[in-house]
């Protein structure tokens, strides 16, 4: 995706990334060797390869603010609403 | 090629372009959805999903007709292009379609309840200046309660509009929260390289 935007003149350089779990971004800055991490394949460590180039960065977000959540559980009416205004997924009258 | 003035209707997406910005929505394909699985007059829902939903294999359930449960979610899958609030439910669904059973289907009808609430959304595209990218990306530590294994769910943000998202049932076991959300993590910057 960086290929296409960059086609359409847009210069990403340091793309923010937000994560609500502050020991998954511990993991990708230090890599703790213990019982916990070790199973982890290899191929999930790519995330900490562009951390430690310094391509990514990992942000912490509260989880109330984390709009991912709307892809992963079935939310309650008040937040998948809160979520989806967020995302500006609008229904027609409401834009114009 | 020939110029055929502004685009408005491509592969059953109706694209708005306005003052403001650009609307994308699949209102007629929504209606015709809705007509062809005779729910055009059903009561209408606030989501697509229960908080309480549970779906499993239900192996005792009845069965249903499995042509017409692939066929449905075939169509849902198709509006998911405009629609990335029933992004997460439709892919739940999806994975039942071997042995689809009738929770499996009223989960699937509660889908299109919330669709006839809600023809007319799309995804919004303001005039904005500012065009930084974002990404989120969250899991849920053993979403799917038959094999234990987490969903992460990922999304892109260029200044304040959604232009990338998923969500994916992820590939291995994972033993605690903060595995989840580093795989997640790690599957949503693959997106973007």
């Amino acid at each position: 995706m960086k290929q296409q935007l960059s086609d359409f003149g847009l210069k990403v350089t340091k793309v923010p990334l937000f994560c609500d779990n502050t020991s998954a971004i511990n993991l990708t800055k230090n890599l703790v060797h213990h019982s916990q991490t070790k199973h982890i394949e290899i191929r999930h460590h790519f995330i900490r390869e562009q951390v430690s180039n310094s391509i990514c960065e990992i942000k912490f977000i509260e989880s109330e603010k984390e709009l991912a959540d709307f892809f992963t559980k079935p939310l309650a009416k008040d937040r998948f609403n809160y979520l989806r205004t967020e995302l500006r997924i609008l229904d027609y009258p409401n834009v114009a | 090629m020939s110029m055929m003035g502004e685009l408005n209707y491509f592969l059953g997406l109706q694209i708005k372009q306005l003052q403001n910005g650009t609307f994308l929505n699949q209102s007629k394909y929504c209606r015709d959805v809705l007509k062809k699985f005779e729910m055009d007059s059903c009561k209408e829902t606030s989501t697509p999903i229960a908080t309480s939903c549970y779906l499993d294999a239900d192996e005792h359930g009845t069965a249903v007709d499995q042509t017409k449960f692939r066929g449905l979610i075939g169509s849902l899958l198709y509006l998911t292009a405009s629609r990335p609030d029933i992004t997460f439910v439709v892919c739940m669904c999806a994975r039942f379609q071997e042995n689809p059973k009738e929770s499996h289907f009223n989960a699937a009808k509660r889908i299109l309840k919330y669709l006839k609430g809600t023809t007319n959304v799309g995804l919004w595209y303001p005039n904005e200046a500012t065009l930084n990218l974002k990404g989120y990306s969250d899991s849920d530590f053993a979403g799917c309660k038959l094999d234990r294994k987490s969903t992460s769910g990922t999304c892109y943000l260029l200044g304040v509009s959604l232009i990338l998202w998923n969500s994916k049932k992820q590939a291995c076991v994972a033993l605690s929260t903060a595995e989840t959300e580093y795989i997640a993590a790690g599957n949503c910057y693959a997106q973007i390289c």
